[in-house]
């Protein structure tokens, strides 16, 4: 225990608080000032090499550790779970090298770094969403120029954009696109969400929690500000939906969180289970009150 | 012979820096426009205008700067010395030198369209029919799939494709199906004058008759102005009012497409005249 204790101590004498220098991370402020000040525009950062693989969350990471104080209640998720490999080690990253307290508890986390979700349970003020970005250019696809990207972003030339959507119709009869679903920020520039469900779409627009968007290996870094107008991109004639399976969670009967379908016998049964494992136990345990 | 110097003579004036008047109705004028490629000229001292629903045609041989001069004038080039006007839908009277990039690109894809010679350059090689015919009607603001759609539809009947082809790749349509679809993505605007560089080069001859005819109905149907570069002498005389010949990036004879033809002055116009083959 003793000699446990000892190691901490070494950790935290070898590390900066949370990893990077305090330069980096003063770099790294500054990228997120001027990102949330022009809601949705990418802006280019000096992005470090990390203990990790790129796609790895690299930019989540870096994100964080600028962000982070010694008082915050750091909240880590991968797809929705806090029990993933991913959020597992990011969140010992952070135990490790700055000490901070974590927690699986939405409502009591300060900041919450994720990959591919936004939690169900709604957000609150002053709380801080991180999210790691492997693509923040939604026009990269169409368009593989990034100077003529840019080019397109500055004068909001997003034809492009809608051409995508045009094509998904065409093709399937309804916009296909279900993830990294594109959305026009402050009625202004057309960002990327990462690569979320389009069913957390909504849950970006007014939200009163920060958002802030880490792109490690594109060094990039770009934010929406707490409600501000986020607007998914449709036809007319097409809405845009949030959509998810039409089923109910197998472990809580929730009908409106988001679902992850999970193969259970070697005959192919499924099931569904909520992908949010905080809200997952929310809701048994209030089932269970409900019970009692 | 009197009569021949006269015109050569007031020819050479009306094409040496001459003043700029500002006609009412015209609707594209440029003014001494030059361009160099370092040491090398690109096109040279070069004034044209063109008004509403003319099409001007711009012959001359390889590198005589008549894609140079398509360039500069469609804005896609930035010109060296002179001015490039154009009287916008509202009547404004825009400098192309002069006005902002984002204001210039949206000119280009509202009132001015471009069509090159190979289709692969002016198409979305990985989107289909439709949505290559869509994208322009998208970028103006379009938000409605059914009549993005029934609009394309439409366009494609228009330029002979068959409709069922909408939702296809233009990789596999033919040469001259995708030269017709490039040319039906361009106008699907209705822009007012549409830049044409070499349309039915590289083409076979039954396609290009076809092309051309669509091109020739086309702009009459819609009283679109058009520039027309081509090398081929058989396309100006069929599509073009006026034509202007180029040499060495210079204009050396330029009037009324049947007059150069018939009646050339120039020693170079001659020649090309004289060595358009006959069957």
């Amino acid at each position: 225990m003793n000699e446990m204790s000892k190691n901490e101590n070494l950790d935290i004498q070898i590390y900066n608080f949370a990893y990077l220098d305090e330069n980096t991370k003063r770099m790294i402020r500054r990228a997120l000032l001027k990102a949330l000040c022009i809601p949705g525009y990418q802006v280019p950062f000096s992005s470090r090499e990390m203990p990790m693989p790129y796609g790895w969350g690299t930019g989540g990471i870096q994100v964080t550790s600028a962000c982070l104080i010694p008082k915050d209640i750091l909240k880590v998720i991968d797809q929705g779970a806090d029990d993933t490999t991913n959020a597992v080690s990011i969140r010992k990253f952070f135990q490790k090298t700055a000490n901070v307290a974590v927690t699986e508890k939405t409502s009591d986390a300060s900041l919450i770094q994720t990959r591919h979700r936004i939690p169900e349970t709604k957000l609150k003020e002053k709380q801080i969403l991180v999210y790691q970005v492997p693509i923040p250019e939604p026009l990269r696809f169409l368009e593989p120029r990034e100077t003529e990207t840019r080019k397109m972003h500055a004068l909001s030339e997003y034809g492009l954009m809608y051409v995508k959507l045009y094509e998904d119709i065409a093709k399937h009869g309804h916009i296909e696109t279900a993830y990294a679903y594109p959305v026009k920020t402050n009625g202004n520039y057309v960002t990327d969400p990462s690569p979320i469900p389009k069913f957390d779409n909504p849950k970006m627009n007014n939200s009163p929690a920060i958002q802030l968007f880490g792109a490690g290996r594109e060094q990039r870094i770009y934010a929406i500000p707490p409600y501000t107008n986020v607007k998914s991109l449709d036809f007319e004639d097409y809405p845009f939906e949030a959509m998810k399976a039409n089923f109910k969670c197998s472990i809580c009967g929730s009908s409106d969180s988001y679902l992850d379908e999970i193969i259970v016998s070697d005959d192919g049964k499924r099931s569904y289970i909520c992908s949010d494992t905080d809200y997952c136990k929310e809701q048994t345990k209030l089932n269970s009150k409900k019970e009692d | 012979m009197f009569r021949h110097r006269l015109l050569q003579r007031t020819n050479q004036i009306k094409f040496k820096k001459r003043r700029l008047i500002m006609k009412q109705n015209f609707l594209f004028q440029a003014s001494n426009i030059s361009k160099y490629y370092g040491q090398n000229v690109g096109c040279k001292n070069v004034s044209l205008d063109i008004n509403p629903g003319e099409v001007l045609g711009i012959v001359g041989e390889s590198g005589s700067g008549k894609s140079t001069l398509l360039n500069c004038i469609y804005g896609n080039l930035e010109v060296d010395e002179g001015d490039i006007f154009l009287n916008d839908k509202s009547k404004t009277i825009l400098n192309f030198t002069k006005i902002s990039e984002p204001k210039l690109r949206l000119i280009q894809r509202s009132d001015l369209a471009f069509v090159h010679q190979n289709p692969r350059d002016g198409l979305r090689m990985n989107i289909s029919a439709g949505g290559n015919i869509g994208e322009r009607l998208m970028a103006i603001g379009h938000r409605n799939y059914g009549e993005i759609r029934q609009i394309a539809a439409n366009w494609l009947e228009k330029v002979e494709i068959d409709v069922s082809r909408i939702d296809d790749k233009p990789s596999t349509f033919s040469g001259g199906m995708q030269q017709r679809l490039q040319i039906a993505r361009n106008l699907v605007t209705r822009p007012r004058l549409i830049f044409m560089d070499e349309p039915t080069g590289g083409l076979d001859v039954s396609v290009q008759a076809k092309i051309l005819d669509l091109l020739r109905n086309l702009v009459r149907e819609l009283g679109i102005a058009a520039v027309i570069v081509t090398h081929d002498l058989a396309v100006v005389r069929l599509l073009a009012d006026r034509i202007i010949v180029m040499q060495n990036g210079n204009v050396i004879e330029a009037g009324l497409c049947d007059q150069v033809l018939d009646d050339p002055q120039h020693k170079y116009s001659q020649l090309l005249v004289s060595s358009v083959l006959q069957v």
